[in-house]
């Protein structure tokens, strides 16, 4: 009888402190899923725009003395400026953005996530904010692989759940799967651990910059086109964020943050006869 | 090789104090584990020496079912699974698996000390007119604690190492700070190697706490 009691006292002893995180959780972190509703739209947390990239794709999320930055980033505080929100920029890793959005853990993903049919399935899309065109990086010594056809039975590495993915596994069957590009790029320094990465061009030119010996092989494989992802239950705030990106293009504002980043706009692109990726 | 360490004093000079408030969140993350899986793994362990079937089959199933899967598909679990049921912060879903993942362990650390006190112990004190209750909390518990405690120093060692992987759903520990530092900085070779050095000082001091208190307790003896 002792022993039941004692134990019964563990018991409320171990639901008490999980009520009180519970309690603390619903306060501060992930807040409630309870519908606060802000100008229509479902927010995560009230009167915040919380939107998630993976935070290791330099120039787009990293992560710069300890404070989140980057074009992705400076995006959704544009965005979240026109909605009249505060901006929550949240990290998140690439393999399981999309699972963390469909789980309301935030309001949208900027995150450089392409659109593609298959991912439209999960979330809705709004319109590209910026394009970008997907390359073959190799080591710089490397002078076998001059084609993507020459990529055959090597092995390529790519960020899992990208969209560099499905063309590397056409173009190989040796597949080497990362959480971060730049890792991937690493090792394609290290002898004999990968023939190849394919992902962004601008990220291999900033790996370039950074000291990494490696090149890059022809022109861009297609074209790309970025989107902000938002949940399906949440029309209101896509369309929201698609009227502030095209007032952003329209003021001049994106410009500026894109030529802060890439001394370019990178929605001023030639798409005439571009293969753009589905 | 002398220019690998100069970065590497580089790269701890410019993340010390990312990486400081890091191996707080780290602290934090573990030290709930080990509460909730100490209070969990006396729970169970109690559970499954206890005379009712009912109790030992739940304990037991508990304990099989932690310890079969993986820790991190338990994280994943907790955060992105049940999320129809329960929506927790990235920070408690970790640390709450963390520590249920803990508990399973522990139960077995607790069962192992308590049926490892002599059963003349026990029966010495039933014998002398203690009751059951009186015999566990005066005479079976405070030997089993003592035997108890270098293995749960080990446990509470492998659970402030297996924070790390809470960085797969995004909390800013240590290893989910360093991940991101070797992306902004491209030098993954230098921030893992300084992140692995917090590590092993954190693991060192809490080594040493164990120690003291070993001596203290007179666990050798």
């Amino acid at each position: 009888m002792g022993k039941f009691k004692m134990m019964l006292l563990m018991l409320a002893a171990s639901v008490l402190l999980l009520a009180a995180c519970g309690k603390d959780d619903d306060g501060k972190a992930s807040g409630s899923d309870s519908g606060s509703k802000d100008a229509g739209y479902e927010l995560v947390k009230k009167g915040k725009f919380t939107y998630a990239a993976s935070g290791v794709y330099k120039p787009f999320s990293y992560e710069d003395n300890g404070k989140l930055t980057g074009f992705d980033i400076e995006i959704g505080e544009a965005i979240a400026d026109k909605l009249g929100l505060d901006p929550v920029p949240v990290t998140n890793p690439f393999e399981t953005i999309l699972q963390g959005l469909v789980a309301k853990k935030y309001d949208a993903i900027i995150g450089s996530m392409a659109y593609t049919k298959k991912r439209a399935e999960q979330a809705d899309f709004t319109e590209p904010y910026y394009y970008s065109g997907g390359m073959i990086w190799v080591s710089k010594d490397n002078e076998d692989i001059k084609t993507p056809e020459d990529l055959e039975g090597k092995k390529i590495g790519v960020v899992a759940q990208s969209t560099y993915e499905e063309p590397a596994k056409e173009l190989s069957d040796n597949i080497q799967y990362y959480s971060s590009d730049v890792v991937a790029l690493k090792d394609l320094t290290v002898e004999n651990r990968l023939d190849a990465v394919i992902t962004a061009d601008i990220v291999g030119y900033e790996a370039i910059d950074n000291g990494f010996a490696i090149k890059e092989v022809g022109k861009p494989l297609w074209v790309e086109q970025p989107s902000i992802a938002v949940r399906k239950d949440n029309k209101e705030l896509t369309e929201a964020i698609d009227k502030a990106l095209k007032e952003l293009v329209d003021e001049g504002k994106y410009k500026e943050i894109s030529e802060k980043w890439f001394d370019r706009d990178l929605l001023d692109i030639d798409l005439e006869g571009v293969e753009l990726l589905e | 090789m002398p220019e690998v360490l100069v970065t590497i004093y580089e790269v701890f000079i410019r993340t010390y104090k990312g990486f400081l408030e890091a191996g707080l969140l780290t602290i934090e993350i573990t030290a709930i584990a080990v509460v909730i899986g100490t209070l969990l793994g006396l729970l169970f362990a109690l559970m499954k020496i206890s005379n009712s079937k009912i109790l030992q089959t739940i304990a037991n199933l508990y304990i099989n079912i932690i310890r079969g899967t993986p820790l991190i598909v338990q994280i994943m679990f907790l955060y992105y699974g049940i999320t129809s049921i329960i929506i927790l912060s990235n920070f408690w879903a970790g640390a709450i698996a963390l520590g249920i993942h803990n508990g399973a362990y522990i139960a077995e650390i607790f069962r192992g000390s308590i049926q490892g006190v002599d059963r003349g112990q026990r029966e010495a004190s039933l014998a002398l007119g203690m009751n059951r209750t009186q015999t566990m909390r005066r005479i079976i518990f405070p030997q089993a604690l003592r035997r108890a405690i270098p293995p749960l120093g080990n446990q509470f060692i492998i659970t402030l190492k297996d924070s790390s992987l809470v960085y797969v759903i995004g909390v800013s520990e240590l290893f989910g700070l360093a991940n991101r530092e070797a992306a902004s900085s491209f030098l993954p070779l230098e921030t893992f190697l300084v992140v692995g050095l917090y590590y092993l000082v954190l693991v060192m001091i809490f080594t040493a706490l164990l120690r003291w208190y070993e001596n203290k307790l007179d666990v050798d003896k």
